[in-house]
Parts: C-alpha cells; sequence; structure tokens
C-alpha cells in the first residue's frame, strides 16, 4: 500500500485512519471531536481531507477514514481549506469566545463576523457524551434531533447513575461542563444545568470530603475489588499517606529502639 | 371500522402448500373455484378512500346485497381493495365486469347502485368521471386518461386484490416466482437475472439491486434482509399503497431475494404513521407462514425466511439506511459515521441486504417473466417503471405509474390532466425536501425522467415524490418551506449540516419577509456547496438541493426579492399588493362579497378598488376574479 500526503510518501499500515497516519508522519490536521480513546464519532467534520484512491479526489473525515489501498491525500487542499473555515465560523457562533476555535479561526481565516451569534456555549462534539458512555455514567447523551439537538440528561432530570468521576468536565474543549466541589457534595453542571449531585465521602481520619460515594451496583461489580486495604478504606489519599508514614516511621524508631538495646 | 373479513379465513382450515408444483395446482384450483369474471363490487379502501368514507360505503354495499332480490342472478362480490391511486375522487367503486367506473361515492349513492347498476344493468350517469377537458362522463376504467396513459406493472394488482385475503393474491399469480426459483433456480441464477433486468434501488440513490445483492451473498455471517419502509418525504405514498394494497408482492420480493442471498432472516422497518400499512403486513405474514409460503421449509423445501414487521419512530432520517439499522437495533436512529457497506456490516454488524419497497415489489416478475420483460419497459439507463405521488397544482392528483423515461409534459398533462385554474405551470418538484424544483416552461417539459437526467438538471429521482407547481408559486418561500423541514429533521449530529442548515433557514426568512441583503445568493450557494459536500450523510449531502436549484433556474426571484422587495408570485406577504386593474373589471362584485375583511369597494358595474390598509393578502380575490382583474404588486 502506497500512500502519498501532501505529495510525500508516507509509512502506513492497511487499516490505519488517516488521521493516525498523519500524526505518525509529523502531519498535522485539525480535530474537535476526535479523542483516542474513544471511537470516532466524525461530528465535527473540521478534520475532513480529500482523497483520491484511484477513481478522483473526495472529501473524507480523516478520523474514521481507514486507509486499505494506495491513495494520494491532500489534507490542507483549497477545498479542504474552505469547508474548514465554515466550519470554524458557524460553530463560534455557539461559543462565542472559544480560544480553541479563535486559534482555529487565525489559521484559517476566519471571518466571525459573518454569522449573528446563537450562544449554546457547546459546539456540539458529543465528546461528554461519548466519554460517559464508555466511562459507564450513563449521565450525559444528544439528545433531540435536528437543530435543537443537545447534550442533557434523561428528561433533564439529575441524573442518579452519575459516578462523578468528571471525564466530561476534563474533556470538553470549550470548557462548559463545570465540576464543583462544595459542602460536601460534587456537582457536575452542563451549561449551568445541575446533571447530577453526588455525595462525597468525609475522610474518617481528617474529616475532608474527598471523592464520591459509590453505591451503584453495576459501576462497583465492572470495577471489582478496589484492593484498598482496610485500614485505608474511608480514609482520603492525603491521610492514607500521611498515617502509612507515621506507621512507618513508628516501626522503624521501634526497631532502632531495640538494636540499641540488643 | 368494519374488520378484514380474511380473520376467520386463516382460523379455517388452512391448505398447506407441500412443493412448489403444489402451489400451481392449488392456485388453478382456486380460479376454478372463483370465476374471475364472476361480478363484483370493488370499493377502494386505500387511506384516502378511507379518509373520505368508504368504509362505510363498503358496508352499507354489502348490507345491500345481501338484502335485494337476485332472482336467479348471480350475486356479485362485495370487495375491498387497496388504494387505486386516483385519490383525489375518492371514495371510488369499480363494478366488474363492466369495468365501470364510480367516483365521490357515497352511502346514499348505494341502493341506487345495487338497483340500476348491478340489477337493471344501467350505468349512473352523475357517478361517472368527467375529465377536466371534456363535457362527456367516462364509464370505463380503461377509458380514463389517468389510468389508461400508466403502466401498472408494480401497482398491476393493486385495486383488483383483496390485500387481507391470501387466496385473491394467489390466483393473480402471488408467490410463482418464488416457486420457480425453488424448483428450478439456484440463488446464483436469481442474483444473475436480477442483475441482467438492471434494476435499481427506487429508495433514492438508484444503486443496481443485482450489484448490491451480489455483495451481500459474498460475505460470510448471518445475512439479512430488510425493506425499507420508512417513507418519510411529505407527500409521498407509492410505498404505502403497495403495502396497504398488495402486500404478498414485497413479501415475495424480500423471500426472493433471502432465497438469492443466503438469508432466513428478514425485517419491514415500517413507519407508525401507517396503521393500516402495518395491520396488512402482518395480517399477510401470518397467512402466509400458515400455508407455508413464509416462515420454516418453505413450500416442503429446505429453505426457512422468517419476516417481522418493526415500526419506527417516525423520523425522516430514520430512512437513512445506517440510521435504520441503529433504530432496528433499538439505538437512536441517527446515522452511523463508518466507511463501510452495510452488505459488509449493516444490522448487528452483519451483513445485511436493505432494499426500498418499490424495489422488492419488482423483483416477482423479473423472475417470473423474465429480466428480458423488465427491459422492455423504461430506457437504457433506466430500466421498469417507476410510481410517483404526484401532488401539487394539478387536477388528477393521485399515484401514476409510467416506464422510466416518460417525459414530464405526459406525466403532467397527459395522466395528470394539466394546471386547473387556468393558470401556467412554473416548476415540478420530485426528490423529495432534498430534490431540485426543476422549472418547466419551454425548457424542460420535455425531459425524460429517468436517473440520470433528473441529476443532470440539478434535482434528482427521489423516491418518486412528485409536486407540481403553478405560476403563483414563490420558489424562495419553496426553498424555505424544504430547508425549515429539514432542520427539524436533520438528525443534528453533524456540523455542516445542523450550522449550514440553520443558517440558509435564516437567510432565506430574511429574504422572504424582505430584508434580504446585497449577496445572500452568494452566501446561500457558499453554504449549500459546503453542506452538500462535508455532511456525515446523505441527508445532509443532498440537503442543499432545494436551495442550489432554485437559485440556479430562478434567480430573477431572488434578486426582485432582495433587490426590489417583490414578492413576483404574490406569496410572500410582506412583499406585494393587490391591484384591481379598472380597466378589466367589469365590476361584478364578487371580490367584494368574498372579501373577508371588507377591503373591497365599489359600485354595481363599476371598477371596483382595494383599501391596501385593511387587506390581509388572503387571495380570496385573486382566487375568485373571473375576469384576471385582479393583479399581484
Ligand atoms: C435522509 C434519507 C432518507 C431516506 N428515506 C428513505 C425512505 O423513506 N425509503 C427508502 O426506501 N429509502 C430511503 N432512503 C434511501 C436509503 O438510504 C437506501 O438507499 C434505500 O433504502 C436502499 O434501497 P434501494 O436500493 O432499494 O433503493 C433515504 C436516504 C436518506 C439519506
Ligand atoms: S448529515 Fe445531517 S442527518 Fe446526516 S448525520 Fe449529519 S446531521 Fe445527521
Ligand atoms: S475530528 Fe473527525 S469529524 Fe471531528
Amino acid at each position: 500500500m502506497k500512500i502519498i500526503m501532501d505529495g510525500n510518501e508516507v509509512a502506513a499500515t492497511s487499516g490505519q485512519t488517516i488521521l493516525e497516519v498523519a500524526r505518525a508522519n509529523g502531519v498535522r490536521i485539525p480535530t474537535l471531536c476526535h479523542n483516542d480513546a474513544l471511537e470516532p464519532a466524525a461530528m465535527c467534520r473540521l478534520c475532513t481531507v480529500e482523497v483520491d484512491e484511484g477513481r478522483g479526489p473526495r472529501l473524507v473525515t480523516a478520523c474514521n477514514y481507514p486507509l486499505r489501498r494506495d491513495a494520494q491525500v491532500f489534507t490542507n487542499s483549497e477545498r479542504v481549506r474552505a469547508g474548514r473555515k465554515l466550519i470554524i465560523e458557524m460553530l463560534y457562533t455557539r461559543c462565542r469566545g472559544s480560544e480553541l476555535l479563535e486559534e482555529l479561526g487565525r489559521e484559517y481565516g476566519a471571518d466571525f463576523t459573518r454569522f449573528a451569534p446563537n450562544d449554546k456555549q457547546c459546539i456540539m462534539c458529543g465528546l461528554c457524551a461519548r466519554v460517559c458512555e464508555r466511562v459507564g455514567g450513563k449521565t450525559l447523551t444528544l439528545s433531540g434531533r435536528g437543530v435543537e439537538i443537545t447534550v442533557a440528561t434523561a428528561f433533564d432530570r439529575a441524573s442518579e447513575f452519575c459516578i462523578a468521576c468528571g471525564a466530561c468536565a476534563r474533556i470538553c474543549p470549550v470548557q462548559t461542563i463545570k465540576m464543583i466541589d462544595e459542602d460536601g457534595e460534587r456537582r457536575i453542571l452542563v451549561q449551568g444545568r445541575e446533571a447530577s449531585r453526588v455525595k462525597l465521602i468525609e475522610c474518617v481520619s481528617c474529616g475532608k470530603r474527598f471523592g464520591p460515594v459509590l453505591d451503584l451496583k453495576e459501576i462497583n461489580e465492572r470495577a471489582g475489588d478496589s484492593k484498598v486495604p482496610p485500614p485505608n478504606q474511608g480514609v482520603c489519599p492525603e491521610c492514607s499517606r500521611r498515617n502509612l508514614a507515621a506507621r512507618m516511621a513508628e516501626r522503624h524508631f521501634e526497631q532502632f529502639e531495640t538494636g540499641e538495646e540488643g | 371500522m368494519s374488520q378484514p373479513s380474511s380473520a376467520a379465513q386463516v382460523a379455517d382450515e388452512v391448505r398447506r402448500i407441500i412443493s412448489p408444483a403444489d402451489l400451481e395446482a392449488y392456485r388453478r384450483e382456486l380460479l376454478t373455484k372463483n370465476d374471475p369474471n364472476a361480478p363484483k363490487v370493488i370499493v377502494c379502501c386505500g387511506t384516502g378512500c378511507q379518509a373520505s368514507g368508504s368504509l362505510d360505503v363498503i358496508d352499507a354495499m354489502k348490507k345491500a346485497v345481501a338484502e335485494a332480490g337476485w332472482e336467479g342472478k348471480v350475486v356479485p362480490r362485495v370487495k375491498r381493495t387497496g388504494c387505486h391511486g386516483f385519490c383525489s375522487r375518492g371514495p371510488l367503486v369499480v363494478i366488474e365486469p363492466m369495468d365501470l367506473f364510480y367516483q365521490q361515492v357515497s352511502v346514499d349513492d348505494v341502493e341506487e347502485i345495487v338497483k340500476t347498476t348491478l340489477i337493471g344493468g344501467e350505468p349512473i350517469k352523475r357517478l361517472l368521471y368527467k375529465p377536466p377537458d371534456s363535457k362527456e362522463p367516462v364509464q370505463r376504467v380503461a377509458e380514463i386518461p389517468f389510468y389508461s396513459k400508466q403502466s401498472r406493472i408494480v401497482l398491476k394488482n393493486i385495486g383488483k386484490i383483496d390485500p387481507f385475503n391470501i387466496e385473491d393474491a394467489l390466483t393473480h399469480g402471488a408467490y410463482q416466482a418464488l416457486a420457480k426459483c425453488l424448483s428450478s433456480m439456484g440463488p446464483r441464477q436469481v442474483i444473475d437475472e436480477v442483475m441482467n433486468s438492471k434494476l435499481r434501488g427506487r429508495g433514492g440513490a438508484g444503486f443496481p439491486t443485482g450489484l448490491k445483492w451480489d455483495s451481500c451473498a459474498r460475505v460470510e455471517g448471518t445475512r439479512y434482509v430488510i425493506c425499507n419502509a420508512d417513507e418519510g418525504d411529505p407527500g409521498a405514498f407509492m410505498d404505502r399503497s403497495l403495502l396497504e394494497g398488495d402486500p404478498h408482492s414485497v413479501l415475495e420480493g424480500m423471500a426472493i431475494s433471502a432465497f438469492a442471498v443466503g438469508s432466513n432472516r428478514g425485517y419491514i422497518y415500517c413507519r407508525a404513521e401507517y396503521p393500516l400499512a402495518v395491520r396488512t403486513l402482518t395480517a399477510a405474514i401470518k397467512q402466509a407462514e400458515a400455508m407455508g409460503l413464509l416462515g420454516d421449509n418453505i413450500m416442503g423445501t429446505d429453505f426457512s425466511f422468517k419476516l417481522t414487521v418493526s415500526t419506527g419512530a417516525g423520523a425522516f432520517v430514520c430512512g437513512e439506511s445506517s440510521a435504520l439499522m441503529s433504530s432496528l437495533e433499538g439505538k437512536v436512529g441517527r446515522p452511523r459515521p463508518k466507511y463501510i457497506r452495510s452488505v459488509e456490516k449493516g444490522f448487528r454488524d452483519s451483513p445485511s441486504n436493505l432494499n426500498n419497497v418499490e424495489t422488492f415489489a419488482n423483483i416477482p416478475d423479473i423472475i417470473f417473466k423474465g429480466a428480458d420483460w423488465f427491459k422492455s419497459y423504461g430506457t437504457e439507463r433506466s430500466a421498469g417503471t417507476k410510481v410517483f405521488a404526484l401532488t401539487g397544482n394539478v387536477h388528477n392528483v393521485g399515484l401514476v405509474e409510467v416506464p422510466m423515461g416518460s417525459s414530464l409534459r405526459e406525466i403532467v398533462y397527459g395522466i395528470g390532466g394539466g394546471i386547473p385554474n387556468k393558470r401556467e405551470l412554473k416548476a415540478v418538484q420530485t426528490g423529495g425536501p432534498s430534490g431540485g424544483c426543476i422549472p418547466i416552461p419551454a425548457k424542460f417539459l420535455d425531459i425524460n425522467v429517468g436517473f440520470g437526467k433528473l441529476a443532470e438538471v440539478g434535482s434528482m429521482m427521489g423516491s418518486g415524490g412528485m409536486i407540481v407547481m403553478d405560476e403563483d408559486t414563490c420558489m424562495v418561500e419553496v426553498s424555505r418551506y424544504f430547508i425549515n423541514f429539514l432542520v427539524e429533521e436533520s438528525c443534528g449530529q453533524c456540523s455542516p449540516c445542523r450550522e449550514g442548515l440553520t443558517r440558509m433557514l435564516e437567510i432565506l426568512t430574511r429574504i422572504t419577509q424582505g430584508e434580504g441583503r446585497e449577496g445572500d445568493i452568494q452566501l446561500l450557494q457558499e453554504i449549500g456547496t459546503f453542506t452538500n459536500s462535508f455532511s456525515l450523510c446523505g441527508l445532509g449531502t443532498s440537503a442543499a438541493n432545494p436551495v442550489l436549484s432554485t437559485i440556479r433556474w430562478f434567480p430573477e426571484e431572488y434578486e426582485a426579492h432582495i433587490r426590489e422587495k417583490k414578492c413576483p408570485s404574490g406569496v410572500c406577504k410582506k412583499l406585494f399588493h393587490y391591484e384591481i386593474q379598472a380597466e378589466t373589471c367589469t365590476g361584478c362584485g364578487l371580490c367584494r362579497r368574498k372579501c373577508p375583511v371588507q377591503a373591497i369597494s365599489g359600485e354595481k358595474k363599476k371598477a371596483h378598488s382595494i383599501d391596501q390598509s385593511l387587506c390581509i393578502k388572503c387571495m380570496e380575490c385573486y382566487k375568485n376574479c373571473k375576469f384576471k382583474a385582479i393583479k399581484v404588486l
């Protein structure tokens, strides 16, 4: 299989996506909805490139297009750039002020004045919903259809299945999802709306709240035995560390004394 | 509602067909039992006629026939059928063997029909159909241009058989083609015959059916055969009529496909808004299984094929093949982002052959009569016929089946009977919401309707919706209407489709409200071209067609809206007003009486005038003026 990317022959194995091949060969293709840990969803279409497998150039998304035969790939052609510019301009109307989009806008010569703002603080990349599904949280999904599609919990109620892992807040490219630990609870906020509220465990040692209470059977089953030794259960990681250090010091000290005597 | 008579027939002792030859024997037996030339009263019970009261008509008819004195005459059979296609004239009643066609029949007419026609043998003049351009009514079905100018091969049984009665279907040849496959053909031969017929999918994309079957048969795994009965195009009802009128042709086509690709499991994905179709299908499957024509060991052979009807949740995008399969699996009906064909990995990641209802319905005759017979219809590149749902500003609204390559003139004027109210034809829209508007006048009236030709002028075949538009149609508003439909029906996951549609709707709305800006046409073209090439699925990649094609063929209408703030067709309310031409006005006063807000004044026999400050632009005066004295300005 011979792959020519932007004029240069590059190394590739059959079945690799264009994006994987590009990255391995130092070619940058912009993405918004891609994350290596998740199945590609090809929603943002920003990674669109032109590929010619002998039957003329076609537009495909790099993040999920598998290369299987000889191909020429054009990652930055005029058509590709024109499309990316429009995607960035249109997504910016949903999420004004996003540094990520402004940066991309500079790269593609976007004109952010062309379209009226339509602020939703969300670029609809779907990453939060997909990571939630992957983690097993069953909390965030893409809800509704058409232009009204949103990220939401079931029936827009605070979820009972959230494990408060915070993966959604971490993965969101425009920082719309917030995770707040306050008053003994962890809250996940999506566009200011409460997606879940989970109790935090109080450390039996220092009294600090340190992690979500997990009494979801399915998640506990999936996680299996946590291998945390009994003395450390219910103790925050900081206290665990301090207690262990104290115990070690104690043991060491006793040993030293015994040694003196012996 | 009257229940289909056949429920009882299933419960009766069922004749099981034990071999392909046995089917033919049974068919002959049925033919001698039910003389095809015996007198019959056929009442159309398609969805359209049901809506205008045909179920009451059939009940009354049964009662009247039972109570009448026949004095030695053969008592006619009263029979319900699926949609005859001429819905604008319903409820329809056909009397055989006279081939007499009665239209707009009501319960009150029933007694007279029994007395005068069935017993007396005389037609009732006032129930006959009068073509728009003639004064004399037509008696026989065969004389009505709407029917006589069609080539009904897919619809051949519709309006003839009782869809709830499998014996009726068998006398008309149902399952003969499947018997032929099972007795004398191998899967390879079946695929070759379909390939040779040049049949192309009727669901929109026109993919060669034989080629699809061939690819599916070559992939290892548990194969599925799936029928796309989602039919979401507004105004389209071709597939529904087939399912409601001749379900066995679709079931037989699917069974033949299963035999050919090597599958024994099938699904029909039918939209939930078609309750009658779901009932006919379910009953048909049950009856066919009971007779050994579907299910395990079909006709005593080792070929088995189990079929299930599954209802969709009514989203247009669920007609898209990968969304349909997701929905069938019980997941959200969104198109899948995978560069893999469903013949390789479709339903449950298994090889799946998906075809449209009409595609399957074409199969039995292709197998029974041969590919060459099929190719004798249509053109070199588009073989066979196509069923269209003809609607809009045309006399005869309904279902029409014509050979591929028929001209638009033939369909709109020949079969459709032309444009009502002395208006001019402006455009014909095909291809559903993502089709284009083919502008007619001089230019394209003689275009041949086929897959290639429609694409050349910027439209597409689609699944067969055909909307006729007269001179009072605003093309900018038409394009806004379709984009508005898609804005709600897009699944919303990918950004070019979702955002592109949002922006196009915004721009079109402002143009139709008189706030269009210089540069809007170019902007629409830029966004449209982008949406059509960067979207994920077929919905997005054709979504801008209505916009791009109306701009291509009617640029002057866009310009008038944007530059002069005028809607030349008199549709966009902020952009026109009516004026009565004093020279042509005869002062008849009709408009004055029709106007709901008393905006029109004038003395008898003198020119009238409209008070613009009162006028709400409801069109009443414009529509009713017999002298065309009211102008759009
Ligand atoms: C948005 C969208 C809607 C569709 N709706 C339908 C439909 O209602 N019925 C149908 O048969 N095909 C529909 N199709 C086409 C199907 O994806 C598919 O091509 C077809 O069912 C294949 O059958 P065929 O080869 O027999 O035409 C639709 C496609 C798209 C993109
Ligand atoms: S093109 Fe439209 S309908 Fe298709 S996947 Fe994208 S958003 Fe959904
Ligand atoms: S990164 Fe490929 S479509 Fe978003």
